[in-house]
C-alpha cells in the first residue's frame, strides 16, 4: 500500500462494516451532547429557577455539562461498545477502517495512544497560542490586546490548566504509555481496553470545557484556583473545575489500566528486575496518579459545592488555608507525575544511542521509586509564606531530600554516556538538552526550597521560570526526544537528521533565551499574575516576549517536521537504532497484533557489549494456551 | 585516566569562571545587593546572604553535570563515517562513583538545609520575637480588593494617604516595624466572606507574608536605608497573591525616612484627619 500509516490488517471478517449513512462518531457525540445539554439545562432550571437569568445558572450549567459529558461518551461509540453490553446486548461497535478509526471509539491500545498524543498536542497548540497572546500582552507595561486585567488573568488560568492537565500529565502517560507499555512488556493489549477507549474521549471534553469557560464568566484565579477568590469569581470557574474533572478522570482511568497491565500482562520471563525503564516510569507515575487524582477531584468537588450550595469551607468563616493544603497535596506529586516519565526516557534512549549498558540501573529505578514515595511529603513548600514557622523546617528538609533520588537519573545517564560510543542523533541531542534544562530547573528549586530566599521569590517570576524549566525542559524536550526515537516504530519511516537537529537547537536556544529572563525578572520584583507591571521591567519583558515567539515557531517547526517525516520520511527498517527492548522486536510500523506469539524473555534489555547475553528473548516452540 | 584528568580540569575551569561571574554579581548593586538588586531591610539581608551562598554552591554542581555531558558528547561521539560499534567499556556499576555521588548528595542536601535554611530562619525567627522588637512602630495593614490601607494606631492615624489621596506607607529608618496584616474590607464590614487572599510584599525588603481572610498575621521588619518608591521602584508594596482583576494594580508607594521626617509626617497626617 502507498500509505505509510499503520493500517491494521483486518482478519476475514464476519463483522459487517458500518452501514452507509451511519453518522460519524464525533458528529453523533456532538449531537447527543448538545441535546443532553439543552434538555438537562432546561430541566434543572425548571426545578431550580435562577433569579439572574432564565437561560442558565451555575447549577444548570453544571448538571447540563455532566449530562453532555455522558452523552458525548455514549455518542462516540460508548453506547454500542460499553452501555448496551452492560445491559446484556451483544457489543455491536465497529471501528472504521483507515484513518477514520482515530475519530471514534477504539479499544486498540496503539490507536488509543495515538489519539491521546494527538489530542494532547492539540491542547499544547491551544494553550501555546494563549501563551503567545500572553507574551504579546506582556511586551508592554500597559494593557493592549486583552483589554482588561481580568481577561489576561483568565488566559493565564486557561494556559496553565490546559498545559498541566492535558499535556504535561497526558502526553507521556496516556499517549506514549498506552502505545508502548504493552509493546515493551510483550503484550498485545492493555487489561481494560473498553475503559481505555472511553478515557481518551474525555480529553477533548476537558480541553474544550476549559477553553470555553470564559463564556460563562471571566475567572481570575489561575490554574491553582485559590480560595476564597474562586468562590467570588464569575461563573466560568465552574467549567474550569468540570474541565479539570474530565481530564483527571481520563488520567485516572489510564493509571488504573496501565498499572494493571504492567502487573498482569507481562510476557513470560519479563520479571520485575527486567522491566524496561520507561515502564518503570509509567508504573510509578500511575501509582502516584491513583493515589492523588481522586484527592484533587474531591477538592474540586468541594470547590464546586462551595459555589453551588453554597458552603463556607474556604472563606473567612471557614479556612482559606485549608484549600491550599488540599490543592498542594495533589499539586506537588502532580509535578513529579509530569517529570518522572521524562527521567525514565533519558535512561531508555541513552543506552541505545550509546550502545552501552545502562549504568547503575537498579539505582536509576530506585530513584524513580523514591521520588514517588517522597513526593507526598513536600507539598507545603508552596506555602512557606503562610504556614506556621514550625512547619517550614520539616517541609524544607524533605524538599532538600527529594533532590537526591531525582539526581539518580543523572547518575545513571552520566555513567551510561561515559566511555560510550554515542551516536549524536536528534533523540540523543534532545535528551542531553533535557538534562541541561532540567538541571537548571532543579538547581533553581534549591533556592526555592530555602525558606529565607523563598520569602522573597515566592509568587514571583522566579517561580514561573523554575517550573517552566522543569516542565518544558524536562517533560517537553523528553517528549520530543521520544517522538523522534519512536517515529520509525509509529510509521516505519525516519526523520531527517539535519532538520531534526536544526529543530532541536532552535527550541533549545529560544527556550533558554525566553525563560532565563524569568529568574532575573522575579528577582527584580516582578510578581505573578500581572498583565501590567511597573515600567522599569518593560525592556526585559520585551526581549523575553520576542524570544518566546521564536520558541513558539520552533515548536511548530518540530511538529511539522515530525508530521512530514511520518508520511514522507525515508523508510526505516524494523529496528533502526539497534535497541534491545521488545517494542523493536516486532514489525515497524507496529502491526495490529503486536506479537503473534508472546515472546519468552531470557535477559534484561540494557546490557550491551561482550557481557550481553546472546539471546534476549525467543518465541516459544509450543504456543502457550493462556495468551490471546 | 587522561579522560578523568581532562574532565577534572574542565570542571575546575568552568566552575572557576562561574564562581568568578557569581562573585561579580554578588558584589554588584547598591549596598552589595547583588542578585536581590536592591535590599533595604534586615530580613532582606538574611535572604540575600542565603541566596549568595546557594549560588556559589550550585555553580560547581552545575559545572560538573555540564562538563560531563559535553565531554561525553564530544569525546565519545560516533564520528561521521564511523560504524557505531558497541562501546569498549561496558561498566554497569562503579562503587566509587555511585558511593561518592550518593553520599555526597545526601551530605550536600543536609548541609543546605542546615545552612542557609535553618541558620537563616533562626535569624528570621529571632527577628520576629516581640522581645527583640521593643519600641516597634505598629502599622495595621488592611488588604482589600484592591487596596492597601495603612493605619498607625499608636499615632491615631486611621488611614495614611499622600497628597493625591492614595494610600502610602511611611516608615522610620532603623526602627523595628510591626506590620499587623489582615484581609478585610473596612468599608464593607457586614460581609466577612467577601475577602480574598493577598500577599504583603515589598521587593526591596526581601520578604513577603500572605494575608489570609480570617487570620491576623504579624511581620516584624526593620528598614535599613532611607529610600522611597521614587528612588527605586523595588521599594513599593506589591500584592503577591492573585486576588482578582485588580491584582496588578494593588500597589502602594513606600517612603523610608529619618525619624525626624517621620515625626513630621505623622503630624501632617493627624492634621489631615482633623
Amino acid at each position: 500500500m502507498a500509505r505509510a500509516v499503520a493500517v491494521p490488517k483486518r482478519a476475514p471478517t464476519t463483522q459487517p462494516l458500518p452501514r452507509p449513512g451511519t453518522m460519524a462518531p464525533v458528529l453523533r457525540g456532538l449531537l447527543w451532547a448538545g441535546i443532553a445539554f439543552v434538555v438537562f439545562n432546561a430541566l434543572t432550571l425548571a426545578v431550580d429557577p435562577s433569579t439572574q437569568s432564565p437561560y442558565m445558572s451555575e447549577p444548570s450549567a453544571t448538571v447540563a455539562w455532566l449530562a453532555a459529558m455522558f452523552a458525548w461518551l455514549l455518542g462516540i461509540g460508548g453506547y454500542e461498545a460499553v452501555a448496551r453490553p452492560l445491559f446484556g446486548s451483544a457489543a455491536t461497535w465497529r471501528e472504521a477502517p483507515g484513518w477514520r478509526r482515530y475519530f471514534g471509539y477504539s479499544t486498540e491500545h496503539k490507536t488509543i495512544g495515538l489519539q491521546y498524543m494527538l489530542m494532547s498536542a492539540g491542547g499544547f497548540l491551544v494553550a501555546g497560542m494563549v501563551a503567545m497572546a500572553m507574551r504579546y500582552e506582556l511586551m508592554t507595561p500597559y494593557l493592549t490586546i486583552f483589554g482588561t486585567s481580568s481577561n489576561y488573568l483568565n488566559a493565564v488560568g486557561i494556559h496553565g490548566s490546559i498545559m498541566m492537565f492535558s499535556v504535561a500529565t497526558v502526553f507521556m502517560v496516556g499517549g506514549l504509555g498506552n502505545y508502548f507499555v504493552p509493546l515493551m512488556i510483550g503484550a498485545n493489549r492493555t487489561l481494560f481496553p473498553k475503559l481505555s477507549g472511553l478515557s481518551v474521549w474525555l480529553v477533548p471534553v476537558g480541553i474544550l470545557t476549559i477553553a470555553m469557560s470564559p463564556l460563562l464568566g471571566v475567572w481570575t484565579t489561575g490554574w491553582r484556583g485559590y480560595q476564597p477568590l474562586a468562590g467570588s469569581d464569575p461563573g466560568g470557574i465552574i467549567y474550569y473545575y468540570l474541565g479539570v474533572f474530565a481530564l483527571t478522570l481520563s488520567s485516572f482511568m489510564v493509571a488504573l489500566n496501565l498499572t494493571a497491565t504492567i502487573i498482569y500482562e507481562r510476557a513470560p520471563g519479563l520479571t520485575w528486575n527486567r522491566l524496561p525503564m520507561f515502564v518503570w516510569g509509567i508504573l510509578t507515575v500511575s501509582l502516584l496518579n491513583i493515589i492523588w487524582l481522586p484527592e484533587i477531584q474531591i477538592t474540586f468537588l468541594l470547590n464546586l459545592f462551595e459555589r453551588l450550595v453554597p458552603f463556607n469551607f474556604f472563606n473567612a468563616y471557614g479556612s482559606p488555608a485549608m484549600y491550599m493544603d488540599l490543592f498542594w497535596l495533589f499539586g506537588h506529586p502532580e509535578v513529579y507525575i509530569v517529570v518522572v516519565p521524562a527521567l525514565a526516557i533519558w535512561n531508555e534512549i541513552l543506552p541505545v544511542m550509546g550502545k552501552k549498558s545502562l549504568f547503575a540501573r537498579p539505582v536509576a529505578v530506585l530513584g524513580l521509586v523514591f521520588v514517588m514515595l517522597l513526593s507526598g511529603l513536600v507539598w507545603a513548600h508552596h506555602m512557606f509564606t503562610n504556614v506556621r514557622y514550625t512547619e517550614q523546617l520539616p517541609f524544607s528538609f524533605f524538599t532538600e531530600m527529594i533532590s537526591i533520588p531525582t539526581g539518580f537519573a543523572y547518575l545513571a545517564a552520566l555513567g551510561t554516556i561515559w566511555r560510550s560510543h554515542l551516536r549524536i542523533t536528534t533523540p540523543t541531542l534532545l535528551v542531553l538538552m533535557s538534562m541541561f534544562n532540567f538541571l537548571i530547573g532543579g538547581l533553581t528549586g534549591l533556592f526555592l526550597a530555602d525558606v529565607p530566599v523563598n520569602l522573597q521569590i515566592h509568587n514571583t517570576f522566579f517561580v514561573v521560570g523554575h517550573f517552566h524549566y522543569t516542565i518544558i525542559g524536562g517533560m517537553v524536550f523528553s517528549s520530543f526526544a521520544a517522538l523522534f526515537y519512536w517515529l520509525p516504530k509509529f510509521s516505519g519511516r525516519m526523520f531527517s537528521e539535519l532538520w531534526g537537529k536544526v529543530g532541536a537547537i532552535w527550541i533549545f536556544v529560544a527556550f533558554n533565551a525566553t525563560f532565563m529572563n524569568f529568574f532575573v525578572l522575579g528577582l527584580r520584583g516582578m510578581n505573578r499574575w500581572v498583565g501590567v507591571y511597573p515600567a522599569y521591567l518593560a525592556n526585559e519583558n520585551l526581549i523575553t516576549s520576542i524570544a518566546a515567539f521564536v520558541l513558539g515557531a520552533g515548536f511548530l517547526f518540530n511538529a511539522a517536521h515530525l508530521a512530514w517525516a511520518w508520511y514522507r520520511g525515508r523508510k526505516a527498517g524494523e529496528n533502526p537504532w539497534g535497541a534491545h527492548t521488545l517494542e523493536w522486536q516486532t514489525a515497524s510500523p507496529a502491526p495490529a497484533t503486536n506479537f503473534a506469539e508472546p515472546p519468552l524473555v531470557a535477559a534484561g534489555f540494557y546490557t550491551y557489549g561482550d557481557d550481553a547475553p546472546d539471546v534476549l528473548w525467543s518465541r516459544p516452540a509450543v504456543q502457550p494456551s493462556t495468551f490471546d | 585516566m587522561a579522560d578523568l584528568l581532562t574532565v577534572f580540569a574542565a570542571w575546575v575551569v568552568l566552575g572557576g569562571v562561574g564562581e568568578w561571574l557569581a562573585v561579580r554579581w554578588i558584589n554588584s548593586g547598591p549596598w552589595d545587593s547583588g542578585p536581590y538588586f536592591y535590599v533595604a531591610s534586615n530580613l532582606g539581608v538574611v535572604g540575600l546572604h542565603a541566596f549568595n551562598f546557594l549560588l556559589e554552591a550550585a555553580i560547581p554542581i552545575f559545572a560538573f553535570v555540564v562538563v560531563m555531558v559535553l565531554f561525553s558528547a564530544i569525546r565519545y561521539r560516533v564520528r561521521r563515517g564511523e560504524r557505531p560499534a558497541q562501546a569498549r567499556s561496558q561498566a554497569r556499576f562503579n562503587g566509587a562513583f555511585v558511593g561518592v555521588w550518593v553520599v555526597g548528595s545526601v551530605l550536600l542536601n543536609i548541609l543546605f538545609w542546615l545552612h542557609p535554611t535553618v541558620s537563616g530562619l533562626e535569624s528570621v525567627y529571632a527577628a520576629q520575637l516581640p522581645q527583640n522588637n521593643k519600641g516597634a512602630l505598629v502599622v495595621n495593614v488592611a488588604a482589600r480588593q484592591w487596596e492597601w490601607i495603612f493605619s498607625y494606631p499608636q499615632y491615631h492615624i486611621t488611614q495614611a494617604v499622600n497628597s493625591a489621596g492614595l494610600d502610602v506607607l511611611y516608615l522610620p529608618v532603623n526602627r523595628p516595624v510591626k506590620f499587623v496584616l489582615r484581609s478585610y474590607d473596612p468599608f464593607h464590614p457586614y460581609d466577612k466572606s467577601v475577602d480574598v487572599m493577598h500577599s504583603f510584599w515589598i521587593p526591596a525588603f526581601g520578604v513577603k507574608s500572605d494575608v489570609i481572610p480570617g487570620q491576623t498575621r504579624v511581620l516584624y521588619v526593620e528598614a535599613t536605608h532611607i529610600t522611597s518608591t521614587e528612588t527605586n521602584p523595588m521599594v513599593r508594596v506589591q500584592c503577591a497573591e492573585v486576588c482578582g482583576g485588580g491584582h496588578p494594580y494593588m500597589e502602594a508607594n513606600v517612603h523610608v525616612v529619618s525619624s525626624k521626617d517621620f515625626a513630621q509626617w505623622v503630624k501632617q497626617q493627624r492634621q489631615l484627619q482633623g
